[in-house]
């Protein structure tokens, strides 16, 4: 067994180059293929890992955003409950003032027909009473009737002032109405007695009126004797009313 | 039949011979070579089958760095993953018709134990330079010095013995096997010896980096050791 120096060191030569070879053209791209992929995965783990945080800080932030939702809700309910509340308070305010209102309304509408309604009763009241009256007048005795009246007339004389007295009698003549017509000897004596009363002598003329219902009236330029039924109802009818 | 002892020369390149051990060397580079070049070309971040393949035999080969030297691999990735890469081809060659594995030649087992000589001595300068490479020899003492010196140079001999014996001694026995039994009988001798040839790849490649760890560490340490004084 002999060594072939030659062999060993072509093979030697061979197993060097094939060393250097194979470092360039395969352990060394592979390695840094390993390497790179490496390196992008730690670029990937490190960017996923960022956008984690992101992620996990936009959450955050709407979860915040949630809350202040949440938040905002509540005060919105409370101010429109609140507004609610007072607008319906004042509702009720109103409807209430506006019911009193009403209540005065119709309490004074039914005061002032309860009135209305007592005044025209008491009108009708008193027509009636004043028919009853005429009715029952017109069938009472007229001579005697016409002598109370010439007296109350001589009595109404009497008690007007005497200047009253002397501006009657001054020159203008007097009417006596009656509601019916007056006999001549009735009237003498009606004349008669009206001059003593008055103190002087005038002219004296008779007429008649009906709807005196009754009665002796005096009238002249500067005197009017109202005597009779119908001035007394007439009286008697305005004070009625006027009490109403 | 052939003795692997024997070196045919094939032709001669002006007086140099060139035998047939150093020709089935270069096909062997051709292959590797073309195949490596070929497959780094289709290389990208989203591996294919193939690639991951690739990266798994160099994910395995930093490990085992890693593991037996204590060291970042990149600078022994090429030469370890190299040696590892081509005795196992060069020993598994046997498979093709007619090829006698490079490595159950003297010479080239020889010229794989003489790279890894020389690589120590060029790992352990550039860890400490010439003089704390030198200096590993005279630990603990300088009386050490002579058989620190037969110790590199033997541990380089059992190298180069130990591939050539069990590559040449599976080629001898499949040879006399052969020339006694038929077809099928060598088979099983033939399995063993690809067995074989994995093993002593994989123990060389260990054996490298166990020798260039220590003439590293050793030039290291020594040099931390004087450091302080």
């Amino acid at each position: 067994m002999s060594i072939d120096w030659w062999t060993l060191g072509i093979e030697t030569v061979n197993v060097a180059v094939l060393v250097w070879l194979l470092g360039r053209f395969f352990w060394r791209p592979v390695s840094a293929m390993i390497a790179g992929r490496r390196a992008e995965a730690t670029r990937l783990l490190d960017e996923a890992e960022a956008r984690k945080k992101e992620a996990a800080a936009a959450l955050d932030d709407i979860r915040k955003t949630r809350d202040g939702f949440a938040a905002e809700r509540e005060a919105i309910l409370a101010q429109a409950r609140a507004d609610a509340g007072k607008e319906r308070a004042a509702l009720i305010e109103k409807a209430r003032a506006d019911a009193a209102a009403l209540q005065a309304e119709a309490r004074a509408a039914t005061e002032a027909e309860k009135t209305a309604a007592a005044a025209e009763w008491t009108e009708r009241s008193a027509r009636l009473a004043l028919e009853i009256a005429r009715k029952l007048m017109a069938r009472l005795d007229g001579a005697h009737v016409q002598d109370a009246f010439t007296d109350w007339l001589v009595a109404a004389i009497g008690r007007l002032p005497d200047d009253t007295r002397q501006a009657a009698v001054s020159g203008a003549a007097l009417e006596a109405v009656s509601a019916t017509p007056i006999e001549a000897r009735m009237q003498a004596e009606i004349a008669m007695r009206v001059s003593k009363a008055l103190g002087a002598s005038p002219a004296i003329t008779f007429g008649t009126d009906p709807s005196l219902i009754a009665g002796l009236e005096l009238r002249g330029p500067h005197l009017a004797i109202a005597n009779s039924w119908k001035a007394d109802l007439d009286r008697i009818l305005a004070e009625v009313t006027h009490e109403r | 039949m052939k003795s692997p002892l024997e070196n045919t020369v094939l032709f001669h390149v002006g007086s140099v011979p060139v035998t047939e051990v150093v020709v089935v060397t270069w096909a062997i580079m051709v292959v590797l070579v073309l195949g490596a070049s070929l497959a780094a070309r289709r290389l990208s971040l989203r591996p294919s089958a193939f690639q991951a393949m690739l990266e798994l035999i160099v994910t395995t080969v930093d490990g085992q760095i890693r593991d037996t030297m204590r060291v970042d691999p990149a600078p022994y990735r090429a030469f370890i993953g190299t040696l590892f890469v081509f005795i196992f081809v060069a020993n598994w060659s046997s498979l093709v018709p007619g090829v006698e594995p490079p490595t159950a030649h003297l010479e080239t087992d020889a010229a794989l134990a003489l790279l890894v000589f020389l690589a120590i001595i060029f790992f352990g300068v550039r860890a400490g330079g010439i003089g704390g490479y030198l200096r590993t020899f005279a630990t603990p003492t300088p009386i050490m010095i002579p058989l620190n010196f037969v110790e590199s140079l033997t541990r380089t001999f059992s190298l180069l013995v130990r591939l050539f014996g069990n590559v040449m001694s599976g080629v001898f026995v499949i040879g006399i096997v052969l020339s006694l039994a038929g077809l099928l009988v060598p088979i099983p001798f033939m399995a063993l010896d690809l067995l074989t040839g994995a093993v002593q790849a994989y123990i060389f490649s260990v054996l490298a980096m166990v020798f260039i760890a220590g003439a590293v560490n050793e030039t290291e340490n020594t040099g931390k050791e004087r450091k302080p004084t």
